[in-house]
């Protein structure tokens, strides 16, 4: 615990040296010491997980309620060691990064209290501390967001909406822990003991709630409106924390709630985890094959891939309930890699986007191309983590679903017809994610490095410096390492799913050279495929080198028209509009078409100007009419308002009376 | 330690023979199709080996680089090789144990797949023209179409064999013959199919001989390739052929397949697996011979009918077990 | 008849009624669909064959020759009159499109199963265990009347409702008494005849006959 509290207290330090340090160094010296924070409490948590142990920390101290509880326990050290691990990468990242108001005393001090709290999350063992942290994290975040908002009106926009769901959420984990925390105290300890006490209807209540606010936070649909508005508008080092460590937060809590302090729990609970994971995985995927601005992309992505998640932790969740525990376990190991391997991916590509950003000046598909050859090292880095995203095998994307296709698969031996069919379709829903996710990043990487440039700014590119690279491989090794030898962290895994299940199935994944799976029927062992791949395409590129002049460079075949120019070439809208054509009913795409008509004749056309959105439907169909019920409401309410005096004093006596009646 | 040398060499043997055997025999299976149609039509048509003089051709003519393309169209060739080479070594054809055998998993086979079609799907998006995006384009919708259908069939499978994999499945089958039978095992078999057909290129999907750059679906892809990068992607495409038809056969008729570790054993199944799959790759070509190709907004349609025969086939494994 | 044999036979049967249950939501062809109609009245047949041969239940094996007879024969021929009016015609723009209408299909047979899973806990045998595939037939059959424009589909969409609740009938009880049997299958004739007169007449005076054109029935 020394170690984790020596880390916490290195980025209050930091916040400090944010303040008071001057702008020419402001930046280094906050990274420096915000990542040997980072990189402390990655030791004190990756000691917690190799020894199984948990600690804790108790003061009356630090928050005025009810002191402050930490416990460092294996489930939570795996969040507290990925935050750490993403903290580190992203803010090597903001050295070459940060520019302007990025800069700036409250930005940085901000980016550090973002940071912290991130941290603190998963070690709070209270409500009060949880509380607390969850808020300190959802306000630095939106005031981050802001950080560019004197250049884009979007940004504000963007923020009130980040705000106002992020602060329901908070509202209804309130609610819902607060109804657990009735019969005993409100550290966690207590709570998991006194919840055999509490009533099913209770407990099913706090578990709803409590899955309101943190499957929004993970940007589950319907709940996730602020996803794609807050994550492109904030800069990209903010963005990346937000989409790798911030979302598991809210996989986290489902865990923490539903697993370990309220014990498994009874079946229709997970039910709805997995009709939340499979609406999210499709929706989220469908929106980023059809998206054109990349960080918009990855945030739809981000729905898709924490959809899957959600479907492993309820499917998890029912086999437990329906007296399955090997393969719940399975199924929760495979969830838990996905979090992990999602945070190193999608960290990796949101700095990337920022890369891109910050080279080309553009971040909307249809003005970039050819950047391979302008920005090569950025582009291999970025194609690691599209590669590991898009679950290429030998990839930590792979070997995570495959993990998740194997307990989902194992769960069909059981007889309970609910369990069955969640995970019939849970199954689905991952096929049919799996084709769309790989259209929308060859698209990304397609259209957006490859061939001509579409834009001069994209053709003028130059590369980034040195440090936002290194922070993108630091991102690049787990997606690499965790596809190749899970071995290591399977292991760790194992200890951390043992929270809170009594039960003494231990290690569902045994580790040698590859996976296994004990006492069922499943193994894989990527090494060995990764160096068969190798040894192969070594023996044909070298039997195809014998004896050749090397290749020509010619002009491409254009039917025999004229030199091709990069209007020429496909776009990203052009790429999707196939997929966009056969899902036109789900998508909804608003269609404008505008004629106008030569002056001689109606026949003829003088000008044809075709615009095609594709907005979010459910925010079209349930938040406008919602936010418009609202502010019809509101508007009506200010007759209250209407200035007179009398009418203020006669609600104050009338409510006095009120109370007076109730109270007798 | 001779038991694990002993059996490592047998795999490495039978793997190879695999390879070699579907580097060989997916361009014969391609010129036994072209072959069954020209006779149809009533045609006398190329010789079967035809492919293989035509990759012969390739492999020593010059290779051609189009101007604004990157080292992933250098690249292409060699990763679709070799994702495909990969696939077919570790893939139960000729025997249950081959090379790798506990990596062998359906799930690795299909995202090896996928991989070589990302892969190829790139390599057209890299030459910068219009013929290819469009091209890339239709060929990744396709091939995102039709992977749901291939994983829930590929998860039918896996249901009924409780493990997903492939050498088990398959001796497991040989085990069992009543398997073959079922309900399940037919509507994947049916589902699969249509996959296949989709993935390879085929009728009623796509028009392998067509010359018209605006009704390409894989050619136009592979429009800028030239000389031995083009020989490269043709065997691959050929081997994908190969691997995807033997798989076919050995998934629903595995008899033929050697179980043991014997040489005579492995050349008797070498045998049976060029019946086999000759005898699939007549009747595909027959169905292709009567089908018009299909509209490309026509081919979601078939595809999601091949969903759910998948999904139909899992419900009726639930439902009967 | 061995045990496993029959097993087998009866899930192919009955397998073979959802499926042509679902190529007639798929094909667009008329000509086809009402083909489709007429395998599956093949496939009814052999269930209630099938259940006869092990039950040893004459009744049920007259039940069996009448249904390949209506369902099977007459009721497809009776819809050719129908056909014959345009034979090229195809059902070029359903309500909800092919692969929509697909997916919703794989969901209505999820449903079904949900659904009937408790019923069949009650008495579980080999028959029971497949009576979610009736009820899907049941549910697949009205999806396609209330999607489909043609006349005849929407007639086959009536018929697939009527052999889904026969083969949920045969899978559960073993067949009713014949005279019950004869009875709905003349209720079901009539229906098909008055239908096929109404269409075939309507078409002549209009030229069309597209429900969705029709919409007088209200105040």
């Amino acid at each position: 615990m020394v170690l984790f509290m020596a880390g916490l207290g290195c980025c209050v330090l930091g916040v400090v040296a944010a303040t008071v340090i001057s702008l020419e160094r402001r930046v280094i010296v906050v990274t420096l010491v915000g990542s040997v924070g980072c990189l402390l409490t990655f030791t004190a948590a990756s000691q917690v997980l190799v020894s199984g142990r948990a600690e804790s920390f108790h003061s009356s101290l630090v928050l005025p309620l009810a002191g402050i509880n930490l416990t460092l326990d294996p489930l939570g050290a795996l969040f507290v060691a990925m935050t750490s691990f993403v903290g580190v990468a992203t803010l090597v990242y903001c050295v070459g990064y940060a520019r302007g108001e990025l800069r700036s005393r409250s930005a940085l001090s901000l980016l550090l209290v973002f940071l912290m709290s991130l941290l603190v999350v998963p070690a709070a063992s209270s409500v009060v501390t949880l509380l607390f942290f969850w808020e300190l994290m959802a306000l630095s975040s939106m005031l981050l967001i802001m950080v560019e908002q004197r250049r884009r009106v979007e940004t504000r926009v963007a923020a009130q909406w980040y705000g106002a769901m992020t602060q329901l959420g908070a509202a209804s984990i309130l609610l819902g822990l607060l109804l657990l925390s009735t019969k005993g105290g409100q550290t966690f300890g207590d709570i998991r003991s006194h919840v055999a006490a509490l009533s099913p209807t209770l407990r099913s209540f706090a578990f709803v709630l409590t899955l309101i606010g943190f499957a929004s936070k993970a940007g589950a649909v319907p709940f996730h409106v602020w996803l794609p508005k807050a994550h492109p508008e904030a800069p990209s080092p903010v963005s990346a924390l937000m989409s790798s460590a911030m979302v598991a937060m809210g996989v986290y809590g489902i865990v923490r709630v539903g697993n370990d302090l309220l014990g498994g729990g009874t079946l229709w609970w997970w039910i709805i985890v997995v009709a939340l994971g499979v609406v999210s995985a499709l929706f989220g995927a469908l929106h980023a094959v059809t998206s054109v601005d990349l960080k918009r992309l990855l945030a739809y992505s981000t729905i898709d891939i924490l959809g899957l998640v959600l479907i492993g932790v309820g499917c998890s969740g029912a086999l437990a309930a329906s007296g399955h525990p090997r393969t719940a376990h399975l199924a929760l190991i495979g969830a838990l890699l996905l979090v992990v391997s999602h945070a190193a991916f999608k960290g990796c590509l949101f700095l990337g986007v920022g890369a891109i950003e910050r080279a080309t000046g553009s971040r909307s598909l249809d003005h970039l191309g050819g950047l391979i050859r302008r920005i090569p090292i950025t582009t291999a880095l970025f194609v690691v983590g599209a590669l590991s995203i898009v679950a290429v095998p030998a990839f930590s994307g792979f070997t995570s679903e495959w993990l998740l296709l194997q307990g989902l698969l194992h769960g069909f031996v059981g007889k309970s017809s609910p369990t069955l069919i969640m995970l019939l379709v849970g199954v689905v829903a991952l096929a049919l994610t799996g084709g769309l996710t790989a259209v929308a990043f060859v698209k990304v990487i397609g259209i957006g490095f490859l061939g001509q440039a579409r834009s001069t700014a994209a053709a003028s590119a130059h590369e980034v410096p040195r440090t936002m690279q290194i922070g993108m491989g630091i991102l690049c090794i787990p997606c690499v390492v965790l596809g190749v030898a899970p071995g290591i962290v399977i292991p760790l895994l194992n200890r951390a799913i043992q929270t809170g299940h009594s039960s003494s199935v231990s290690r569902p994944v045994e580790t040698g050279i590859g996976l296994s799976l004990v006492h069922l029927r499943g193994t894989i062992e990527p090494m060995l495929l990764l160096a068969g791949f190798v040894v192969i395409v070594a023996v044909i590129a070298g039997a195809n080198s014998i004896r050749r002049r090397p290749a020509r460079k010619v002009e491409a075949w254009r039917g025999g028209g004229d030199r091709p120019t990069a209007r020429m070439q496909y776009t990203a809208t052009s790429y999707a509009e196939p997929l966009q054509r056969v899902f036109a009913d789900v998508l909804r795409p608003e269609i404008d078409v505008e004629v106008t008509h030569a002056v001689e004749s109606h026949y003829y056309e003088q000008s044809l100007s075709y615009e095609s959105r594709v907005g979010d439907a459910i925010e079209r169909l349930a938040y406008q009419p919602a936010i418009r019920a609202v502010t019809r409401v509101g508007l009506a309410a200010r007759r209250i308002q209407n200035g007179s005096v009398h009418r203020y004093l006669a609600f104050g006596f009338i409510a006095l009376l009120i109370i007076l009646v109730v109270l007798a | 330690m001779t038991d694990i040398g002993s059996s490592l060499g047998y795999g490495f043997i039978a793997s190879l023979t695999q390879v070699v055997l579907v580097a060989i025999g997916g361009p014969l299976l391609m010129g036994l199709m072209a072959k069954v149609r020209t006779r149809a039509e009533g045609r006398v048509g190329a010789p079967i080996y035809q492919p293989l003089r035509d990759l012969r051709k390739l492999m020593a003519k010059e290779g051609l680089r189009a101007r604004y393309s990157s080292v992933v169209l250098a690249a292409a060739p060699l990763v679709v090789l070799g994702s495909t080479t990969l696939a077919v070594a570790i893939s139960p054809l000729v025997t249950t144990h081959p090379l790798l055998s506990a990596s062998s998993d359906l799930f690795v086979i299909v995202y090896l797949l996928l991989t070589g079609s990302i892969t190829m799907a790139l390599a057209g998006l890299d030459t910068g023209t219009a013929f290819g995006g469009m091209g890339s384009s239709r060929a990744i919708t396709i091939g995102a179409l039709a992977e749901p259908a291939l994983l829930v069939a590929v998860i039918a499978l896996s249901i009924q064999a409780r493990t997903s994999n492939l050498p088990t499945i398959v001796a497991d089958t040989i085990t069992h013959p009543v398997w073959t039978s079922t309900p399940t095992r037919l509507l994947a078999l049916v589902a699969l199919v249509i996959v296949v057909i989709a993935e390879t290129g085929r009728l009623p999907v796509d028009n392998p001989n067509t010359h018209l750059e605006l009704t390409m679906i894989h050619e136009a892809m592979t429009l800028e390739y030239a000389g031995s990068d083009l020989g490269l992607i043709t065997l691959g495409a050929a081997m994908r052929l190969g691997l995807l038809f033997t798989l076919l056969v050995n998934l629903f008729v595995p008899w033929g397949v050697a179980t043991g570790s014997s040489v005579l054993g492995l050349l008797a199944a070498v045998v049976f697996l060029v019946l086999k799959t000759s005898l699939l790759a007549v009747v595909v070509s027959l169905i292709e011979v009567h089908s018009a190709k299909l509209r490309l907004f026509r081919v979601p349609e078939l595809l999601a009918g091949g969903f759910v025969l998948a999904v139909l086939a899992v419900i009726t494994e639930l439902v009967t077990r | 008849m061995s045990t496993s044999f029959y097993i087998g036979a009866l899930e192919l049967a009955t397998g073979a009624v959802l499926v042509c249950a679902v190529m007639t939501l798929w094909r667009r062809q008329v000509r086809t669909i009402v083909t489709m109609l007429r395998l599956q009245g093949v496939a009814l047949a052999c269930v209630a064959g099938v259940l006869a041969w092990h039950e040893h239940d004459l009744g049920l094996a007259i039940t069996a020759l009448l249904v390949l007879a209506v369902k099977g024969v007459l009721v497809p021929w009776l819809l050719r009159r129908v056909i014959r009016r345009d034979p090229r015609s195809r059902e070029t723009a359903p309500l909800i499109n092919v692969p929509a209408s697909l997916v919703s299909a794989a969901f209505l047979i999820v449903v079904s199963y949900v659904v009937t899973s408790k019923l069949t806990a009650l008495a579980p045998s080999a028959a029971t265990r497949l009576v979610p595939i009736g009820v899907a037939t049941v549910l697949v059959g009205y999806f396609m009347l209330v999607t489909r424009r043609r006349a005849v589909s929407q007639i086959v969409g009536l018929l697939l409702v009527d052999n889904g609740i026969a083969l949920v009938t045969f899978l559960l009880t073993a067949g009713v008494p014949l005279i019950v049997e004869l009875g709905s299958t003349l209720d079901v004739l009539l229906v098909v005849v008055v239908l096929q007169v109404l269409v075939v007449n309507t078409g002549a005076r209009h030229g069309s006959f597209d429900l969705d054109e029709m919409r007088e029935l209200h105040d």
